[in-house]
């Protein structure tokens, strides 16, 4: 580890200069930085120059070869995303169901999407989720990192099970827990039972299908949040609890003024990643309950998937496609600016 | 390092996105690229109906359920025996959402078959807007071979909106109300209801809370209510019919169900919720069979399944659609009707017509109802003789027989998904979840279906 970098990031973890979310590697960097002395004290290493040891000359003509070299990857490139990407946008403004020529209709889509109360409905089902989901994601993933990151027994073994779900396909996870979620055989009602309480229709009744729904991707993506909030708290440098507990600080002190700061930038991460996730919510709803009861499982995807793939309408789906994409950057572009704000 | 982790994170970024857009953005190159790819093979184009040395070989798709795939074997077989010249291949139709997905699917990139033999006559437009299918009243002997099985007023119904024939209505799985009758006795009913009052009081003697838990869990009607647009072809659709005497959904692209009929539907079926006489879930195996509820909408090829898994004791019968009060005349309900079509894509559409009428012969139409115990589109089946044993050994099949002379089919228009899908929506909000009255259900869902056809 270069001083420098250490330097940089001891910066950050200083000024709480977390614009950016930090991933895996630098957390690591604080647990090395020699102390939390002045940084402007330091001079930055001198990078730039060591990795050109002589510069203007060979890196300035173009190799052939180069171009080649990367052909595969810009050939993947245009296929797989620029021209479904380009072709997506031309379809917008034409109605097309694959097998008869398309017809343009101008902003018709946009117009049909802007008064299209499903589009809300699925909208509005989407927010539903997130607000039960992120929560209890964060919650939970962060209480069980907590207690993971103890020294306990069979440490290991946890770790990879609560890791897990998140490697079994979707639709597995999905059609196991509609099994647990079922109304007069399913085990969690069977429990509810054994403790004196009514069953409850968990995909059946409108009330409970989307926090049902969330409840189970909460499950499963958990593992992937522990592992990333692992990281997160081993990178806090352990002096800092030995100082606070010389203070005199409480374990929750500890928690609430040390852990919970220092993971800020963990936190939004996961807060990013469950919120894309959330927006791009689909294999749970169209495997357990197909958008209903009464629509109140619909997810803006599904709803994307139901005209392209039941009515052929190619040309409405990817304008709800976009429209869904835009609506993604819009959150996440407020959410990082939240970071900055936070941070500052 | 700061770079690195804001490439990672961006990464990860582009990565979800992309996941997002997947399930549409790979799907629609893939589909350009078997086109192009179709396109480009148009000289290949025989490959499906292969000829060496002079002989012809027929692609046959047949519906994938192991009895019709068996009689359609069986038919092959027979035809291959006495026709060395023009061979059939019987595949099942390629397994897929809908079947309708995969034949649209399969015109798009030039892989259909020769022959379809399961066609939704819905459907058709969707055939005939992607030029798929071959017209068959240009055949010189068309309407002798169809009015020999149905009356000019019955082939009506399969006609195009451009005034031609381009389906073989082959058969029909009328439907109709399969009853526990042993369930019903040990309530007290004892004949089969005929219309709302009869079956809902029907309805107030069969349930029970038999575990004493304080919730119903002996239940008269089982109706797959999840919003999926074909399942409304199964208990709404015949309902209207039953109601409306005949009537179907549309006046050529005007949405006419606005009415009383349906109305009176989606109270009686309200009713059946509100009161208790229908679960609000969903179960797992087959509630009927169990014994747990009494009554479902079914067409005759309920039959074979029922025949192989009930148990000794189990006692079942088959009874009219319910109809408003005040109905008279005969009951109509929805024919379930399924057809034979030859695709444009075929080299030998010809040699395909004289299969096809080797396929309906009357033959068959017994072989079909002996293998699959599904109802062939002809007139006069039980007066028949070639027939009558077969409806002597099954009597219970009578009654479909009987229904099929006033089952009807539906239009084929081009968004009969999406607005089977607007209706299958408020019959969910009204009738089961009982978020708007019956009134309003009845007008949104019309509305939205003109909105559907208007904006088309």
């Amino acid at each position: 580890m270069r001083p420098g970098e250490a330097n940089r990031f001891s910066t950050h973890s200083k000024t709480g200069d977390g614009s950016q979310v930090p991933g895996v590697g630098e957390n690591v960097a604080s647990l090395s930085a020699p102390n939390e002395s002045s940084p402007a004290l330091l001079p930055l290493p001198p990078v730039p120059e060591a990795r050109h040891p002589a510069p203007g000359t060979r890196h300035l003509t173009p190799d052939p070869v180069g171009y080649l070299m990367v052909l595969p990857y810009l050939l993947h490139l245009v296929v797989f995303l620029g021209y479904p990407l380009a072709f997506a946008f031309v379809l917008i403004f034409h109605r097309w169901n694959i097998y008869t020529p398309m017809k343009w209709v101008g902003l018709g889509n946009i117009r049909l999407l802007l008064s299209d109360p499903l589009v809300w409905r699925a909208l509005g089902n989407t927010l539903y989720f997130l607000l039960i989901h992120i929560p209890l994601q964060l919650v939970i993933a962060l209480g069980l990192a907590q207690l993971l990151n103890q020294k306990i027994r069979g440490r290991a073994f946890f770790r990879a099970s609560y890791f897990l779900p998140f490697v079994i396909s979707g639709v597995v996870v999905t059609i196991l827990w509609q099994q647990l979620y079922a109304v007069e055989t399913g085990i969690i009602n069977v429990l509810l039972q054994l403790i004196g309480l009514p069953k409850i229709g968990w995909l059946t009744d409108r009330r409970f299908a989307m926090p049902a729904i969330a409840i189970m991707a909460t499950w499963k993506n958990v593992g992937l949040y522990i592992v990333l909030f692992l990281v997160g708290l081993q990178s806090i440098p352990s002096h800092l609890y030995e100082a606070a507990e010389l203070d005199g600080a409480s374990g929750w002190q500890q928690f609430r003024l040390i852990t919970i700061p220092m993971l800020n930038p963990t936190i939004m991460l996961v807060l990013v990643l469950s919120t894309i996730g959330g927006f791009s919510l689909f294999i749970e709803p169209y495997v357990m309950t197909g958008g209903g009861p009464a629509n109140s499982t619909l997810s803006g995807i599904l709803y994307l998937y139901k005209q392209a793939f039941f009515f052929s309408k190619m040309g409405y789906a990817t304008t709800i496609g976009f429209f869904w994409a835009t609506i993604i950057f819009i959150v996440v572009l407020f959410q990082r600016r939240f970071v900055e704000t936070e941070a500052m | 390092m700061w770079d690195f982790k804001f490439k990672l994170f961006r990464t990860k970024l582009h990565r979800t996105r992309i996941y997002l857009t997947s399930s549409l953005q790979m799907r629609l190159p893939a589909l350009v690229f078997l086109l192009v790819l179709s396109v480009s093979c148009n000289s290949s184009r025989s490959a499906r109906s292969l000829e060496t040395g002079g002989r012809i070989t027929l692609t046959y798709w047949s519906a994938t359920n192991a009895q019709e795939l068996d009689f359609a074997n069986q038919v092959a077989a027979e035809w291959n025996g006495r026709h060395t010249e023009v061979q059939i291949k019987v595949e099942p139709v390629p397994s897929g959402q809908s079947t309708e997905e995969v034949i649209l699917a399969a015109i798009a990139s030039n892989t259909t078959p020769d022959i379809y033999a399961n066609v939704f006559p819905g459907a058709m437009q969707d055939l005939l807007d992607a030029q798929g299918v071959v017209q068959l009243d240009a055949y010189p002997d068309f309407f002798d071979v169809l009015h020999e099985r149905m009356t000019p007023e019955l082939l009506d119904q399969y006609r195009s909106s451009d005034g031609h024939y381009y389906q073989v209505p082959w058969k029909s799985n009328p439907i109709m109300v399969l009853y526990n009758t042993r369930m019903l006795r040990e309530a007290g009913v004892t004949s089969l209801p005929t219309n709302y009052s009869e079956f809902l009081s029907a309805a107030a003697r069969v349930i029970r809370d038999r575990d004493g838990d304080g919730q119903t869990d002996q239940w008269m009607l089982t109706i797959d209510y999840f919003p999926i647009w074909y399942k409304r072809l199964y208990d709404y659709l015949p309902l209207y019919m039953a109601a409306s005497n005949g009537q179907t959904l549309f006046e050529g692209r005007k949405v006419v169900f606005d009415n009383q009929s349906s109305v009176a539907i989606f109270r009686f079926l309200h009713e059946c919720f509100a009161r208790g006489y229908a679960p609000r879930q969903t179960f797992q195996g087959d509630v009927f069979l169990d014994g747990r509820v009494a009554a479902r909408f079914v067409g005759p090829n309920s039959m074979g399944h029922l025949e192989r898994y009930r148990s000794a004791d189990f006692e079942y019968d088959y009874g009219p659609i319910p109809r408003p009060d005040d109905a008279t005349g005969q009951p109509v309900s929805y024919a379930d009707p399924k057809s034979i079509v030859i695709f444009k894509a075929s080299q030998h559409p010809r040699e395909a017509w004289e299969f096809i009428k080797f396929i309906i012969s009357k033959r068959h139409d017994l072989r079909l109802l002996e293998l699959t115990s599904q109802l062939p589109i002809r007139a006069g089946l039980l007066e028949d003789q070639t027939f009558a044993d077969y409806f002597k050994r099954n009597p219970k099949l009578v009654k479909f027989a009987e229904q099929l002379a006033t089952a009807r089919s539906i239009e084929s228009i081009a968004e009969l998904k999406e607005i089977f899908d607007a209706i299958a929506q408020e019959v969910e909000a009204s009738v089961v979840f009982d978020l708007k009255p019956p009134e309003q259900a009845v007008h949104d869902a019309a509305r939205r279906s003109q909105q559907i056809l208007d904006t088309q």
